[in-house]
């Protein structure tokens, strides 16, 4: 296993978020965390990348514990998160934040390799380059974010609702290139709450509801999950 | 030429450079979005320890002068460890506690001589002076030793604050200038790209308090006198001004907003009581028209297209 929660408990002061959450990512997977809101998904993500602190449980990476790690110290570990709300530096250019996702890197040659690779997956962030990202629509803005991601060379690659308020033919190529993404060998934890087109693209799934993984298995199972169909998929 | 080199237009650019470089230990820790104003407390270390040690133990000047803004970082160092954690509003109100801290210990201390302040402490323009004269450029110069002390002076100091301008170019150019950037954009989004946040924002905070120490002991040795009236939160307040007047979202922002303020109420000085006035109305105006300061991101963003085009790259 690439990622393991064991026994996950973590909340904000007095309320817990996460009751117990154990779930695994094995290397070269994609795994997606559905739910609604509320239901701890992108507490789950925090406590991953060590924003807030679990209560209890240990987070492995590659069989070792994250313990008490920082969040910069995780993502040298080989874990970058593109945040819910995508988080792109406004007054940066794009350019810019691409760089800035290869913080850690010190090879300026693999570094400008690979945001030609960026720009090769995401046309559109090679066109404005130069722009600040702030003026970016709203799907060139998560494009941004993942390939700012990307830039760190991560092995483990966690996606915060990459579909949130995005039209649809956009999603669309959001979850292409998420596809794309791993199967050149990173492996792929997404949360989201388009339950369809994420258990479309995932190998897992895992159901939350209110801080407690419901059910899990096989994407194709959790899909044909009749409760599952009923709660997020529209019902037959 | 002999009307520039007055004794009064020279003195005002040498408080034109001292609070160019105090405008400047305050947009280094802008520059990661942190609102510091602990600054007057650094600046009165500074000008303290200079002044004590040239004083008392006989250091020669230049060399106290560098302890001074040494030891500002020091207790920059001290004070950074718990206030690098605060943000906004929390970090502007411990920091200008510490100021205010400081400046009770000096009206308190003996070494300090409480709130009559320091008097007689050797001045820089004198001996600057006295090299010129030992030099034998007095006569080539045509200037007695008080003119070419301070003209000296000018130059010392705008050496500098043109030394720090293209030391802090140079920062903002590389990764580390990258990285306050991002902290300035987005505390979290940058932790996020594996910026060790908490290590940037000290340093930052760091070069800060050593700048003021340095604009401090400067100070000490240009006004030959410094009292604990000399740091108050006034002085952080103007240093504030500076940066937002011309600014504070790029470097330099803030030396033009401490040239233009420095400058202003000496054109003003006809207008005797109202010229505190038309000081307020100015700077009301200002925030009005141009929240961002005279110089905003866009306008730098133009004058580079601006250069580029001009020697023939394509500037995009």
């Amino acid at each position: 296993m690439l990622l393991e929660l064991q026994h996950i408990v973590a909340g904000y002061g007095n309320i817990i978020a996460l009751k117990d959450i154990s779930l695994s990512v094995p290397e070269g997977a994609i795994v997606s965390l559905i739910g609604a809101n509320g239901a701890g998904k992108s507490t789950t993500m925090k406590s991953i990348m060590g924003i807030i602190k679990p209560k209890e449980g240990t987070v492995m990476f590659q069989g070792k514990s994250l313990g008490h790690k920082k969040s910069y110290q995780v993502v040298h570990e080989g874990i970058s998160l593109v945040p819910e709300g995508r988080q792109v530096l406004q007054n940066m250019s794009v350019e810019d934040n691409l760089y800035l996702g290869a913080y850690q890197r010190s090879d300026r040659k693999g570094i400008e390799e690979d945001i030609q690779k960026v720009y090769k997956k995401f046309p559109r962030l090679l066109e404005r380059k130069t722009q600040y990202s702030g003026t970016l629509s709203g799907g060139e803005q998560q494009m941004l974010a993942i390939g700012r991601a990307m830039m760190a060379r991560p092995k483990l690659l966690l996606l915060d609702e990459p579909s949130m308020g995005l039209a649809p033919i956009v999603v669309q190529e959001i979850f292409d290139v998420i596809q794309d993404i791993n199967k050149e060998g990173t492996t792929i934890l997404l949360v989201e709450q388009n339950a369809k087109k994420a258990l479309q693209i995932a190998d897992y799934a895992y159901v939350m509801e209110t801080g407690r993984i419901v059910l899990n298995g096989k994407a194709a199972d959790v899909a044909a999950n009749p409760q599952v169909t009923a709660a997020y998929l529209g019902g037959k | 030429m002999d009307e520039l080199l007055n004794g009064y237009v020279l003195q005002v650019f040498v408080f034109v450079c001292i609070n160019c470089i105090l405008a400047l230990s305050v947009y280094m820790t802008l520059s990661t979005g942190q609102l510091s104003l602990g600054n007057a407390g650094f600046m009165s270390f500074g000008a303290y320890t200079s002044a004590i040690l040239t004083m008392q133990a006989g250091v020669p000047m230049p060399i106290s002068i560098v302890i001074g803004g040494l030891v500002a970082a020091v207790v920059g160092l001290i004070i950074g460890i718990p206030t690098t954690r605060l943000r906004g509003m929390y970090l502007a109100i411990a920091t200008l506690g510490f100021g205010e801290v400081v400046r009770v210990l000096a009206l308190n201390l003996k070494i300090t001589n409480g709130a009559l302040g320091l008097s007689g402490i050797p001045s820089m323009t004198g001996s600057l002076g006295d090299i010129a004269s030992d030099l034998g450029l007095l006569d080539a110069l045509e200037m007695d030793t008080q003119t070419a002390g301070q003209l000296g002076m000018c130059i010392v100091l705008l050496i500098i604050v043109l030394v720090i301008l293209v030391f802090w170019h140079r920062l903002e150019q590389s990764r580390i200038g990258r990285a306050f950037a991002a902290i300035k954009a987005d505390e979290h989004a940058a932790e996020l790209s594996g910026i060790h946040v908490v290590y940037y924002k000290m340093a930052a905070f760091l070069f800060s308090a050593f700048f003021a120490g340095l604009a401090g002991a400067l100070f000490a040795h240009t006004a030959n006198f410094i009292s604990p009236t000399d740091f108050s939160w006034h002085k952080v307040v103007d240093a504030l001004l500076y940066c937002v007047f011309g600014g504070s979202n790029v470097m330099w922002g803030s030396p033009l907003g401490a040239v233009i303020l420095t400058i202003l109420p000496e054109v003003l000085r006809d207008l005797a009581e109202y010229r505190d006035i038309m000081y307020g109305i100015m700077l009301v105006a200002l925030m009005a028209f141009r929240p961002d300061g005279i110089l905003s991101y866009d306008v730098m963003r133009r004058l580079a297209q601006r250069h580029h085009r001009s020697h023939g790259k394509d500037g995009v």
